[in-house]
């Protein structure tokens, strides 16, 4: 396999994990960021994201990165890829300043025989209204999952890419190192491989809403969804990866951009986007089923409830707390005691003051009336069940993803209530 | 001032402002015929600028749904709006109704459509936009569903009317076999809610409901059972297909996290013990 020199501009979650998975299969990997002390953070080994291997994977032995803001680097690589974060605000809308900027500083430097990748996301029409020359540039889909990024980065299941003419064949350098991930590669044109990303996080989000539904009628019908499920994964049109378990409706903002995308070319087109629509609106409701559970048990019984809350990121394996439930939840709680811990993400600044934070996960229990345990790490799991409900004044336990064992809980005197199952199971 | 505050809330909202330590004016039909012509002058000359207003005057459904109420219920709202576009009240709260949404919305929040489907939900919707778009100051609309306590007058399908008839007739009689599914409030938490609206200056729509629903099956033997003697709840052939009513009340939890709601056992028990010492 030849060695291609590859570039990654914008070293945040999706450039940096795509960079070192670049790296661990053997290409020789810059990557570039114009932010001086980002770069010698990185080059400390300081990581700025939390991703399980990616600080071991930097330590390895051979390895060939190297992080720079110079723009010398470019000139180097035979591939250059734009990767930066694309920021969105609470309504899922896309920033994409990040991405023009880089490539305006990057398009200029390159050889003129290297290829410009676009790796971030952007919305369909993008890649082809850019204003550089399309016949050297690419929009590469990334499937980046938080908590997974490097593994999907180093073996993806296949390649996306958009091109200004798919009949036309790859550049070598770039076709080069795509093959060196052994997987399908499926040229395409701009514009269908930017919606083909939408289209995956639609599927996806259709299945977390069809499976928060079903699961909040089994809460109210004596059924299970948790032995429901394996029956559905088992079903070949459904899948054993579908995202059916039950959840807090949709986080991580991601998934609520392209939603938002949607929404936004369907009203410019006349298009019916009701079906995207109420995937909105059930994620936002069954966001606050801890807060509902909250206030009908616990909030307003006589003295001052206090709250204990294990986990703050949106999901596990991650520092990012974007449209996390449990931000949510605490930030409606700010009027009661609570006190929270999670073992990697940090307290949005606006809740400082008003959530106490815990070293341990069981100090969470010290006095309190509820324990909900709304990111499910698995450090959880470890978590002692009799010397929690030793520790704590009231009785409840919400474990909304099933982190904890039910029947130890119940064991152990504790009120346990989850999604998808009656409490009278 | 509580335009309207003679009736089974505005008493109740009057008794809590007054505990709550507010200076307030109730006015009654009595009072103005805010239905007349000329209404809003005799009204304006009893508001002074910077008053906080409430507006519960209504003909009520149990007076009749058709188009004469809806008609006087609308120059209800336009003399209000009148008067409160001269005297520049400090805020405003319109006590509309969870009338204004249609049937087939079963779980019903803010964002839900409002479809009225009588001329009451569509009085009640016209009312919101008269006072919002006529009156210079933050406006709350307030959407009760089905408000229950020993005061009351209307005799609606709910708690009250399934109390009177089992003390009447030792038996509650239901529409079918109960199944529909309601929210029914207890009326001081109204009241208490619409404090704190006040007291907040809070602005915008809210729903006022419990997110608590109960089968009328269900809430006729929890009213029978407050009785000493035995009370049959007796079912009936159904004439009309089953509907269901929810509400989400994360809006309501999300603007006042500190408000409980009166248990509906304990709200029904109250509302007897009130029925039995003679307040109906």
């Amino acid at each position: 396999m030849s060695k291609i020199k590859v570039a990654f501009a914008g070293m945040t979650h999706l450039g940096l994990n795509s960079a070192v998975a670049a790296a661990l299969r053997g290409h020789d990997v810059v990557g570039f960021d114009p932010d001086t002390d980002l770069v010698a953070q990185l080059s400390a080994g300081n990581l700025p994201v939390v991703e399980p291997g990616l600080d071991e994977a930097l330590k390895k032995q051979g390895i060939c990165i190297r992080f720079s803001s110079s723009i010398d680097e470019m000139r180097r690589a035979d591939v250059v890829y734009v990767a930066p974060d694309v920021p969105t605000d609470d309504d899922g809308n896309a920033d994409l300043s990040p991405v023009r900027k880089l490539i305006d500083i990057v398009s200029g430097e390159m050889k003129s025989d290297a290829t410009l990748v676009v790796l971030s996301q952007v919305q369909p029409g993008f890649s082809r209204s850019l204003g550089v020359d399309i016949s050297r540039l690419y929009y590469q889909v990334e499937t980046l999952v938080f908590g997974q990024a490097l593994d999907r980065a180093l073996n993806p299941e296949r390649y996306i890419i958009g091109c200004a003419e798919p009949a036309d064949p790859l550049p070598g350098a770039y076709l080069a190192l795509l093959e060196s991930y052994e997987c399908p590669i499926l040229p395409m044109r701009y514009e269908s491989a930017e919606l083909a990303k939408i289209a995956i996080n639609c599927c996806l989000v259709g299945s977390v809403t069809v499976a928060n539904t079903l699961a909040e009628l089994c809460e109210a019908s004596g059924a299970d969804w948790t032995e429901i499920v394996p029956a559905l994964r088992l079903d070949r049109r459904i899948g054993k990866y579908s995202y059916i378990a039950a959840g807090l409706g949709i986080s991580g903002g991601n998934l609520e951009r392209d939603l938002a995308a949607v929404v936004k070319m369907g009203a410019a087109n006349g298009t019916d986007t009701s079906v995207i629509k109420a995937a909105i609106s059930n994620s936002k409701y069954r966001k606050n089923w801890a807060l509902s559970q909250l206030h009908e048990s616990v909030l307003h019984t006589e003295g001052d409830p206090k709250i204990g809350v294990l986990g703050v990121a949106y999901k596990k394996d991650t520092a990012s707390v974007k449209n996390s439930p449990s931000v949510g939840l605490l930030s409606a709680l700010t009027d009661f005691a609570v006190t929270a811990y999670d073992p990697a993400a940090q307290l949005p600044e606006r809740l400082m003051s008003d959530v106490d934070l815990a070293v341990t996960p069981l100090s969470v229990a010290d006095g309190a009336d509820v324990v909900v345990v709304m990111t499910p790490w698995d450090e959880f799991r470890e978590i002692s069940l009799s010397e929690m409900a030793s520790r704590m004044k009231g009785r409840l336990l919400l474990d909304p993803f099933g982190v904890l064992d039910g029947a130890a809980a119940q064991a152990a005197g504790l009120d346990y209530l989850t999604l998808g199952v009656s409490p009278d199971n | 001032m509580l335009i309207g505050g003679g009736g089974f809330v505005g008493k109740e909202l009057s008794r809590e402002l007054t505990e709550a330590g507010a200076e307030v004016v109730s006015l009654t039909s009595k009072d103005i015929d805010l239905t007349a012509d000329g209404a809003a002058g005799a009204l304006a000359e009893r508001l002074s600028p910077g008053d906080a207003v409430v507006l519960l005057a209504a003909i009520t459904p149990d007076k009749g749904r058709g188009v004469e109420p809806f008609i006087c219920n609308i120059n209800i709202a336009s003399n209000v709006a009148k008067a409160l576009s001269e005297c520049e009240p400090s805020h405003v709260v319109y006590v509309s109704s969870d009338a204004v949404y249609p049937m087939d919305e079963t779980l019903v929040n803010e964002a839900s459509p409002a479809e009225p489907v009588d001329l009451y939900g569509a009085m009640h919707i016209s009312r919101e936009l008269i006072i919002k778009s006529e009156i210079n100051a933050p406006v709350a609309v307030l959407r009760p569903t089905l408000i229950f306590g020993a005061d009351d007058t209307h005799n609606s399908y709910g708690p009250n009317r399934l109390r009177r008839m089992a003390r009447d007739k030792e038996k509650i009689t239901l529409f079918g076999g109960g199944e529909e599914t309601r929210d029914h409030i207890y009326v001081s938490d109204v009241a208490r809610l619409i404090v704190e609206v006040l007291t907040h200056r809070s602005a915008g729509l809210l729903n006022v409901a419990t997110g608590q629903s109960i089968a009328f099956h269900d809430l006729a033997h929890k009213v029978a059972g407050l009785f000493d003697a035995d009370i049959e709840v007796e079912l009936t052939e159904r004439q009309n297909p089953i509907t269901h009513r929810s509400f989400d009340v994360t809006d309501l939890h999300a603007a006042f996290p500190t408000f409980g709601f009166t248990p509906l056992d304990k709200g029904l028990e109250i509302a007897h013990s009130g029925m039995m010492d003679g307040a109906e």
